[in-house]
């Protein structure tokens, strides 16, 4: 639901401030070995109010949403505001400014599912798991789902509002192999709420096959050989790499903080062919996994080209960083829930599609791996990566040999990108997981799968 | 936000659980104010005050269960959460270990300060920045937070039972990356929570030694080769050691599912006869821990694995009543590692090659406890000498093998007032630089 009712409360600011009531509302269900483990659903209201002064900021919240409450918070802002700019401020200039107005409702126009709906959909995916593969020592189905709905108003005009729906289904199956479990999953879904999402779990029963038959290769699987390789990483992997290693490294923030990257802007950081975007809404013609088109500090979010054909050519900002760097807010500043800052945050991150074929990159590969899924990453502010691996190949030849057992890789980012000689002419999204910093988020992941040399984990 | 009477909400809402037609139910609320200053960038940049309220409901019709969580407590509200818990239980599958703690009266704790004060806040954290610029003039405080969070939570259940605990603490989380000419390190980070701010912040948990040996980590290079060796964990990588602990052999999901490799060992030998691990909720080290479980017990100091042994799994009811194995007492946090005998000095000279691993960028260990990721903020040891900082270099293992081939924990330990870590040293870790 828009609170109209909140704008009438920007009279209150006396500095720049923002003004944001947000409702998260959550829906977990969870089998596990065909027990209902889980079966919740939560919702967290608020209004939170953040206020600018002499280069500090004051922020309050409160769940409480009737005027005087509203009201309170707003002067509580501002007081925090005064407080910490008596003790520390230093008179800047004004932020930069582009207020987006927008609205967008992206929740279902469908007939909502009954909780009893929802989980006989997820026992539906169970059950074939079970009578299809009766050798799984374990298996897990997961729902989960995650509407933000956000009404904004700031002091320099911004007035959006947003419901912007998530729905993941998460299967993890087990097998034991000489006595020790070995694990694989996959996760589904995506943009959207539940019904625009799913609708027959039959859809979902030939994704369960190719989790299943890469599991089996996976438990007869070998431990990768530690060292540098080429590889090929699949869009998985791909998503996570202009996620983690770069995305992290450019946040202006991060910048700030001693990135490597701030000696970076305008030179060569990776290879011809590789250029990565944060598109703020839509790519490519599509609706991005988590479209964002007003941020949390009002600015009308724009798509920021991070690397064009190798070269660093922006940062992502809000917009303090924005005055600092001397450069337009390109509307990364989002926040979890309402009572948290907005910070730099990602939206959809992407390697874009480059000219090669998987096949033709693959055969390439004398003595290497192709990587196709990974579980977590991790960046650092050297563009230092880390990513678990959780399904892959190895490679000889040109041809597709073993599977491997979960392995970590990684390298420098703008040391690696450079290694990059091919880059496929297809790629996919992902939006599973939440991006820790400070606070959780969901971001989309997105790229082409990519040739290049990197290291690889492994037992001496 | 005026007071509220959390045990009259908790109590509420089992009334209106019962009345909707449960047959157990239980109901928790929590209530906090936040209150936080923060660096960004090395400057102080935001200070920022919240208040939040969570009440969660949960229904039991049969062995069917139920849970709505929402942060209002009105009349009104309540009631229509509890109906909407009781159509999701209703909706559930039946499931004979879904159920509630037994009855217990009242019990009322309380910690900490109510209030925060914020100018001694102010002053500490003032303090921290003039010591790091002075001190560690290439270190750049990336991210700190310092925060005092106080609250009520309450917990009541249809059988009886009741709990009341108000606390109030300081937490200091610090984030930094060392910067000479273009290097960079890797950024590090520790923190630490305390009842009160007496102590200077550089000196909580080990964020003063993190920070001298960052500003010593902006030139790095990989380990030579790849080799089997000794790996020492610092007490913060400790910590996330334990955690993968936890996770893949003693916890509810690695229980239920059947995974855990240790799901037949209770009593038995696990790890190294060096190791105690506690959990200890209620100190008499640990300054930030908790009176009562989430699922309705009072929290017990427990042995988690006492002298190699392992004494309890982490389960909680539901998993108890699920796998047929002991509840853990403690409810498994506030994880106390007893110290050793080993000074770290003699501790290093007794390793031929290896690691001191400050922090792990690693991926989720395996079902089986396999492990492999990065050596972040670390070191080369070699004849008994730690040599120099190291980057790109991987490790892989397995956590049963590493714990169960521990030689020595240190004496000394660090306390970060959820948890207290020493230092330990194992080997047959597999190192690699590129």
């Amino acid at each position: 639901m828009r609170h109209e009712n909140i704008k009438r409360h920007a009279a209150l600011f006396t500095d720049y401030a923002e003004l944001r009531v947000q409702e998260n509302r959550t829906i977990r269900i969870s089998l596990l070995n065909g027990d209902v483990v889980g079966n919740a659903r939560s919702a967290q209201t608020g209004v939170s109010a953040r206020s600018f002064k002499d280069g500090v900021w004051g922020f309050a919240s409160t769940p409480e949403l009737d005027d005087g409450s509203i009201r309170s918070v707003v002067g509580r802002a501002l007081d925090n505001a005064h407080f910490l700019a008596a003790r520390e401020g230093t008179p800047r200039g004004p932020l930069p400014s582009r207020p987006g107005r927008s609205a967008h409702d992206l929740s279902t126009k469908k007939p909502r599912h009954s909780q009893k709906e929802l989980i006989d959909f997820i026992r539906a995916i169970d059950g074939y798991c079970a009578t299809h593969y009766p050798g799984l020592s374990s298996r897990s189905v997961s729902l989960s789902c995650l509407d933000m709905e956000k009404t904004l108003v700031t002091a320099d005009g911004a007035d959006a509002h947003s419901l912007v729906p998530r729905s993941i289904l998460a299967v993890s199956l087990t097998v034991d192999a000489d006595g020790e479990p070995v694990d694989l999953y996959e996760v589904y879904g995506g943009l959207g709420q539940f019904e625009d999402v799913f609708s027959d779990p039959a859809d979902l029963f030939p994704n369960i096959d190719i989790l299943a038959d890469n599991l089996a290769r996976k438990s007869r699987g070998v431990y990768t050989r530690p060292g540098t390789h080429d590889v090929v990483l699949d869009s998985d992997l791909a998503g996570i790499l202009a996620h983690e290693a770069i995305g992290h490294t450019v946040e202006a923030d991060g910048v700030l903080g001693g990135s490597v990257a701030a000696d970076a802007m305008d030179t060569v950081v990776a290879s011809p062919l590789v250029t990565l975007v944060d598109f703020a809404n839509t790519a490519l013609g599509h609706m991005c996994p988590v479209p964002l088109w007003t941020d949390d500090e009002g600015v009308e979010a724009r798509d920021a080209v991070l690397i064009d054909k190798g070269v660093l050519r922006s940062y992502m900002h809000n917009k303090d960083s924005a005055r600092h760097f001397g450069v337009e807010p390109t509307g990364n500043a989002r926040a979890y829930g309402f009572y948290d800052e907005p910070l730099i945050r990602m939206r959809n991150t992407a390697i874009l599609p480059g000219t090669s074929k998987l096949s033709d990159m693959l055969s390439s590969i004398d003595d290497g791996y192709y990587f196709l899924r990974s579980s977590n990453g991790q960046a650092d502010s050297t563009s230092e990566f880390m990513f678990g691996v959780v399904m892959g190949f190895e490679v000889r030849g040109g041809k597709i040999g073993d599977a491997i057992r979960d392995t970590t890789i990684s390298g420098i980012a703008f040391d690696m990108l450079k290694t990059v000689t091919a880059v496929s002419n297809d790629m996919s999204w992902s939006c599973g997981g939440m991006c820790g910093k400070k606070q959780m988020i969901p971001v989309g992941m997105g790229g082409p799968a990519i040739r290049c040399r990197l290291n690889v984990g492994g037992r001496a | 936000m005026s007071e509220i009477n959390g045990i009259d909400i908790t109590r509420r809402a089992v009334e209106a659980l019962k009345a909707a037609g449960a047959d157990k139910a239980q109901s928790s609320m929590s209530r906090g104010e936040q209150s936080e200053l923060n660096i960004d960038a090395g400057t102080m940049s935001l200070y920022r005050t919240t208040v939040n309220v969570s009440v969660g409901l949960t229904a039991l019709v049969g062995d069917r269960k139920g849970t709505i969580s929402i942060n209002r407590y009105d009349d009104d509200a309540i009631k229509a959460a509890a109906a909407d818990a009781i159509a999701m239980a209703r909706s559930s599958e039946p499931d004979p270990a879904n159920d509630i703690s037994p009855a217990r009266p009242l019990e009322r704790f309380e910690r900490g300060s109510r209030e925060p004060d914020s100018a001694a806040m102010y002053d500490r954290l003032r303090e921290f920045i003039d010591y790091a610029r002075a001190t560690f003039p290439t270190t750049n405080l990336e991210q700190c937070v310092l925060d005092f969070g106080s609250g009520t939570s309450c917990y009541t259940n249809s059988n009886g039972a009741e709990f009341e605990e108000r606390s109030g603490l300081y937490s200091f989380s610090a984030m930094f990356t060392s910067k000479q000419g273009t290097a960079a390190s890797s950024f590090n980070y520790s923190g630490a929570t305390h009842l009160s701010l007496d102590t200077p912040l550089r000196d909580w948990g080990s964020i003063k030694e993190l920070m001298r040996q960052s500003a010593e980590q902006t030139t790095v290079r990989p380990v030579d080769g790849a080799f089997e060796g000794d790996i020492i964990l610092t007490p913060d990588c400790l910590g996330d050691f334990l955690n993968f602990i936890d996770g893949v052999y003693l916890g509810d999901y690695a229980m239920i599912t059947g995974n855990s490799p240790w799901k037949d060992k209770l009593g038995k030998p696990v790890v190294s006869p060096l190791l105690t691990v506690r959990s200890d909720p209620n100190g008499p080290e640990i300054e930030a821990g908790y009176s009562y479980t989430g699922d309705g017990f009072r929290a017990e100091n427990c042995d988690i694995i006492k002298r190699g042994a392992l004494e309890h799994f982490t389960l909680g009811l539901y998993g108890s009543n699920k796998t047929g194995k002991p509840r853990c007492p403690s409810g498994g946090g506030a994880i106390v590692v007893e110290a050793g005998e080993t000074a770290l000095a003699d501790m290093v000279r007794d390793v031929k090659r290896g690691i001191l691993l400050a922090r792990f960028s690693g991926g989720s260990p395996s079902d089986n406890g396999d492990f492999s990721g990065v050596a972040k903020n670390s070191y080369v040891v070699e004849d008994g000498r730690i040599l120099r900082p190291i980057g790109e270099t991987m490790i892989a293992g397995n956590i049963a093998s590493l714990f169960q081939s521990v030689r020595a924990i240190s004496s000394e330990r660090v306390n970060y007032g959820s948890a207290i870590m020493p230092w330990i040293l194992s080997g047959g870790v597999s190192i690699s630089g590129k």
